[in-house]
């Protein structure tokens, strides 16, 4: 079964995670992320991002804009075999929702 | 305006019902318009460019979605991309994603979107089109174009 190489570097994707989230806080607090195929059958990562209530509703396309960016700096997609998603909600959304893969 | 801007503005109205109304159908077919706008946008700028009108139509039909977001593209330097290859790579991008967050929209019904979901759809498709529209005329766009028509590199 292929298996992506991005699954063999979790490592260095949590570390580009890590930068990211303090470049960028406090308005993103914090990514989660899960690597799996998507609708059409290719091998993808999903990253979610936890923005706070401010940012989500002020501030979402510029701070949805730097996360992508950041991540796509620090991680070469093709070569990790993957298409990233990108999902975002804010505190308050997530508080509610109670979703254990974005907490 | 075309059909690609009409659509658009549809995203932009079901958001603001969806919201007002609490009602999940809305935001759903917000998402689902926000990624065809941009679908639209990007065969009405290919097909327009066919000499034959009476054709146009008939073109448009052939553009595959799964083509469109599997077509290959690679910046020179991967380091250092162009402007052209930066706005054109943002497309690609906001086309996956908002073509796998339709595919969820319209079928996924454990999916608990938020609104952050849907003003993230929107917010991309009117991104997408003011970058598209910025580089339309650039080779290495028109290039790519022809890529997620499904023209052979």
């Amino acid at each position: 079964m292929y298996l992506p190489s991005a699954v063999t570097k979790q490592p260095e994707i949590q570390a580009a995670i890590d930068a990211v989230e303090t470049n960028l806080a406090p308005e993103v607090v914090r990514i989660r992320y899960e690597i799996g195929e998507d609708w059409s059958g290719q091998w993808a990562i999903f990253f979610r991002v936890v923005l706070t209530d401010e940012a989500a509703k002020r501030r979402l396309r510029d701070v949805a804009s730097k996360v992508i960016w950041g991540l796509a700096r620090q991680l070469d997609f093709p070569a990790l075999g993957v298409f990233p998603y990108h999902n975002f909600r804010s505190v308050s959304e997530q508080e509610a929702l109670q979703e254990p893969a974005w907490a | 305006m075309g059909l690609a801007d009409d659509l658009l503005e549809d995203a932009r109205h079901l958001a603001a019902k969806g919201d007002a109304e609490n009602r999940d159908s809305c935001r759903r077919r917000a998402i689902s318009s926000a990624y065809y706008s941009v679908f639209h946008l990007l065969v009405e700028d290919f097909v327009a460019n066919w000499p034959f009108a009476g054709q146009r139509a008939r073109l448009a039909r052939m553009f595959n979605h799964q083509r469109m977001r599997d077509a290959s593209f690679a910046p020179e330097d991967k380091r250092s991309p162009t402007p052209v290859e930066t706005q054109v790579m943002d497309v690609i991008t906001a086309f996956g994603q908002l073509q796998g967050d339709r595919h969820r929209a319209d079928y996924d019904t454990g999916w608990k979107l938020v609104g952050t979901d849907v003003a993230n759809a929107i917010s991309l498709a009117e991104t997408t089109f003011s970058k598209w529209r910025a580089v339309r005329g650039e080779k290495l766009a028109r290039d790519h174009l022809l890529s997620m028509f499904g023209a052979k590199r």
